[in-house]
């Protein structure tokens, strides 16, 4: 066994792991808007709340990818550090405003470009500072 | 309002830290497994199920669920821009519990790049 520099294909399998992550949360996001009116104030509303949410189809959809993202991730784990996995999993907060650029048209604003920015630059140093851990062949 | 805000980011705090909890028990049963990937499919759902029956992971499992009950009730009822923005706090509670349970090495550089996210995010997330 031997340590290396990140591996592009690491970086690739990272980034789809938080693509499928950005859909899950979409997916609880779904499932918890209609509730928003609730009042939660005591246990029974709770309840109430948590059942009306595991009612939602898109609860359960979100939790096979959770399902999903933990083998992946587990994969992930077994070879590189837990504070550059985490880390370079922050590509999303880059993803969803591009692909809202290319494929909603929106405008993006100089702050958020500069925050994209920032972020790149964050991914790029962690990535730089880590090692993979390699056995044999990919 | 404000004090509602601040309940808002101690929940937000709350899930930020049983988040961590369990990503450092995943990784520290992981570490302790040894395994080195490879295509051999039968090795690799072994690694899957050693990880599945492993008492930390099923603890890491709880912190896991109560991170996300508390997750979905913030999402109910803050913006998700703002929610995001303020979970960017869990880079630092990962790197300083990878840092003294895991010994990891955090170096400058590592610190330099999660700071550099850090400020990305809100930069993000205020425009």
């Amino acid at each position: 066994m031997f340590k290396k520099k990140i591996t592009p294909r690491m970086l690739a399998v990272l980034i789809s792991t938080d693509v499928l992550e950005t859909f899950t949360h979409l997916f609880f996001k779904k499932s918890a808007l209609p509730e928003s009116a609730l009042q939660i104030d005591n246990l029974a509303g709770a309840l109430i709340f948590l059942k009306a949410v595991f009612s939602s189809p898109f609860l359960w959809c979100g939790l096979v990818m959770v399902f999903l993202v933990f083998i992946i991730w587990s994969t992930i784990l077994s070879r590189i550090d837990l504070s550059v996995a985490v880390a370079v999993c922050s590509f999303s907060y880059i993803l969803v405003p591009v692909t809202s650029v290319v494929f909603l048209n929106e405008k993006i604003s100089i702050l958020r470009w500069l925050g994209i920015v920032f972020i790149l630059i964050g991914i790029i140093f962690v990535a730089a500072s880590s090692k993979e851990k390699i056995e044999g062949r990919l | 309002m404000k004090a509602n805000l601040f309940f808002i980011l101690s929940l937000i705090a709350l899930t930020s830290i049983c988040d961590t909890i369990s990503q450092i028990f995943l990784k520290s049963t992981i570490n302790s497994l040894s395994f080195n990937f490879s295509w051999h499919l039968i090795k690799f759902f072994r690694f899957i199920l050693k990880i599945m029956l492993a008492p930390l992971v099923w603890l890491g499992l709880f912190f896991s669920i109560t991170s996300l009950c508390v997750w979905l009730f913030v999402l109910s009822k803050a913006d998700l821009n703002f929610a995001f923005s303020a979970d960017s706090m869990h880079y630092i509670f990962i790197a300083l519990a990878a840092k003294f349970f895991l010994r990891e090495k955090v170096g400058w550089q590592r610190w330099l790049g999660i700071l550099s996210i850090i400020a990305g995010i809100v930069f993000v997330s205020l425009s």
